[in-house]
């Protein structure tokens, strides 16, 4: 096993089996964690020398002061979603949403849409808990709605919004409307034109049989994780977009109404941002309409490259191919519906 | 990502947070109103990293749910997601590039208009000799009908000096309506027989108001005329 050995952690992560005992020093040759070690030592020691590097260099300043700060506002609000939708998934057994919605299947649409309120989503979960939700028998019209809702319109995220917007609680309420709305649509065209063959039949739910606060713990973990990933690309992004991109191509393309909202709208499905954190990504977007930076809101939390992902592995490729470019027509079309009327 | 390392990672994140949020590091970068919240999160991750690191990790309904079907979005089977990785970037951001509070860099690239203010009429300065006025505040005075209030009074502002790019200098702050992602800048144009600042140092000014080029429209530039000049340390919180 040489070449592990020398190759590091790069082989080592693609060979490593499942079953082996966890634990730091378990493990022969080097491992992730010995380089993750030798980096904290660099960044410590380094700090001293490298620091001084950056002093002469105000764009990289800037640049850094407006990335962390997007990350450092999110912090929070990330942890509190975390938190709570960990909870919800550990805690909270799927029966609940099925005694909860009535039989009618064209109102359990807004019911199962307005129940995303109370339940905080990372849309990270979201597309395993409506798979979950379809196994247990909720009617499919009714769980896409949910995963539709529950990301966009969960207290975390309307308070986010609402800090992010200060002075402008109709940007609050101009989320809330599109995005129930847009869910709402999904349902029911879902309802009218879904077929049944593009669900993959949904495995059994993953119960957490028994040691239910370790499923909350590593729900919180890994929810934590993967969000903060994603959030560290939307503020790679956003820093760059203010300091690097030269003003006359943002206030280019930020004049013209209508690729202004194409423009974030897209911009929304390739960052993949948590719905706790976009608020703070959009706030910094300053040269863009409210109606186009609504855009970049309501679409992000329904349709992203990652949730594209997650759809195509939970349900069928089909679904996925389908399912996508509409929900991101549809959640346009509610934006701008809404910033006309409410903005 | 190894399931190890995402112990340490948490905790680490968990760290820096608390690092900066304990103390008034913050500051630079978001309103003063976060901290408790910033706190309370990096607590949480630190003992979420803390239970990662020295919890059992026996194959679990997780790892039942990585098997089941396929990752397509930056999962590595074993473990925890890869994307986490990038988590590291804000961290090295914040321990190697010592950054101060957004400023003359910042400021002397965006707009720097001012804005119309929300409320139609401003009260009379408080007495004083000489008040203090924000510079945001002096701003939307001068451009937006509040001269009366600024006329024949010894005023003190507090900012930072900005290059004016056809000579002279401004005084300048950033605001931030969220946080620092989305701080504009309000510069005043400063005249007056006083020695001209280098860029960036901060200063209080002590002076009166004079009359700018035009008013009442968004691009307008404020003006300020210097009796005495000041440098001074940056205030705790940078941003007005």
């Amino acid at each position: 096993m040489s070449e592990n050995e020398a190759g590091g952690a790069a082989a080592q992560l693609t060979e490593a089996p499942p079953q082996e005992p966890a634990g730091p020093l378990s493990r022969p040759g080097i491992g992730s964690l010995e380089l993750f070690g030798v980096g904290i030592v660099l960044l410590a020691v380094g700090q001293r020398w490298i620091s001084p590097l950056f002093n002469g260099l105000p764009a990289l300043q800037t640049w850094a002061t407006i990335f962390v700060s997007i990350i450092v506002q999110a912090l929070p609000f990330l942890v509190f979603g975390v938190l709570l939708s960990a909870s919800i998934s550990a805690f909270v057994p799927p029966t609940v949403f099925a005694k909860i919605l009535p039989k009618n299947k064209a109102l359990a649409v807004p019911v199962a849409g307005i129940s995303g309120v109370v339940l905080p989503g990372c849309e990270c979960a979201s597309v395993p808990v409506a798979g979950g939700l379809i196994s247990r028998g909720v009617t499919p019209a009714a769980a896409f709605t949910f995963l539709l809702a529950a990301p966009a319109i969960n207290p975390i995220v309307l308070v986010a919004t609402a800090i992010a917007f200060p002075g402008r609680p109709d940007m609050v309420a101009a989320r809330f409307v599109a995005s129930l709305m847009a869910a709402m649509i999904m349902g029911w065209l879902w309802l009218a034109l879904g077929k049944q063959g593009w669900l993959r039949p949904p495995r059994k739910p993953m119960a957490p049989e028994g040691h239910r606060w370790r499923a909350f713990r590593e729900a919180a973990e890994h929810d934590f994780l993967h969000a903060g990933g994603f959030l560290v690309i939307g503020g790679i992004t956003a820093a760059t977009l203010n300091v690097v991109v030269p003003r006359a191509w943002l206030n280019a393309v930020a004049g013209n109404e209508l690729l202004a909202i194409l423009a974030l709208a897209g911009l929304a499905v390739m960052l993949a941002i948590c719905s706790e954190a976009d608020a703070f990504v959009a706030a910094s977007l300053t040269q863009f309409s409210l109606t186009a930076r609504l855009a970049f809101l309501v679409v992000g939390p329904m349709v992203d490259v990652k949730l594209i992902a997650l759809q195509a592995g939970t349900f069928v490729r089909a679904f996925a191919y389908r399912f996508a470019p509409t929900t991101f027509l549809v959640a346009v079309g509610s934006a701008v519906l809404v910033a006309k009327v409410v903005l | 990502m190894k399931r190890e390392v995402q112990g340490p990672l948490l905790m680490l994140v968990g760290l820096t947070t608390l690092r900066i949020s304990v103390g008034e590091t913050y500051l630079r970068y978001v309103k003063e109103g976060l901290q408790p919240f910033l706190i309370f999160a990096g607590v949480v991750l630190v003992v979420l990293g803390l239970m990662a690191a020295f919890g059992k990790s026996e194959p679990t309904a997780a790892d039942a749910h990585a098997e089941g079907h396929t990752h397509m979005d930056g999962h590595n089977h074993e473990g925890g997601p890869t994307i986490a990785w990038l988590l590291l970037l804000p961290v090295m951001a914040i321990f190697l590039i010592a950054h101060p509070a957004l400023g003359a860099y910042a400021a002397s690239r965006s707009g720097g208009g001012v804005a119309r203010p929300a409320e139609e009429a401003f009260d009379p300065l408080p007495a004083g000799d000489p008040v203090e006025v924000k510079v945001t505040d002096y701003a939307a005075r001068s451009i937006w009908g509040g001269e009366e209030t600024l006329r024949d009074r010894r005023l003190k502002l507090t900012g930072f000096a900005v290059e004016r790019p056809e000579g002279g200098w401004y005084v300048a702050r950033m605001s931030m309506a969220c946080c620092a992602a989305d701080a504009l800048p309000t510069r005043i144009e400063v005249r007056g027989d006083v020695e001209t600042p280098a860029v960036g140092t901060w200063v209080e000014l002590i002076g009166s108001w004079e009359a700018p080029e035009k008013t009442f429209t968004d691009d307008a530039v404020p003006v300020v005329r210097a009796e005495t000049l000041t440098p001074i340390e940056q205030p705790r919180v940078a941003y007005e």
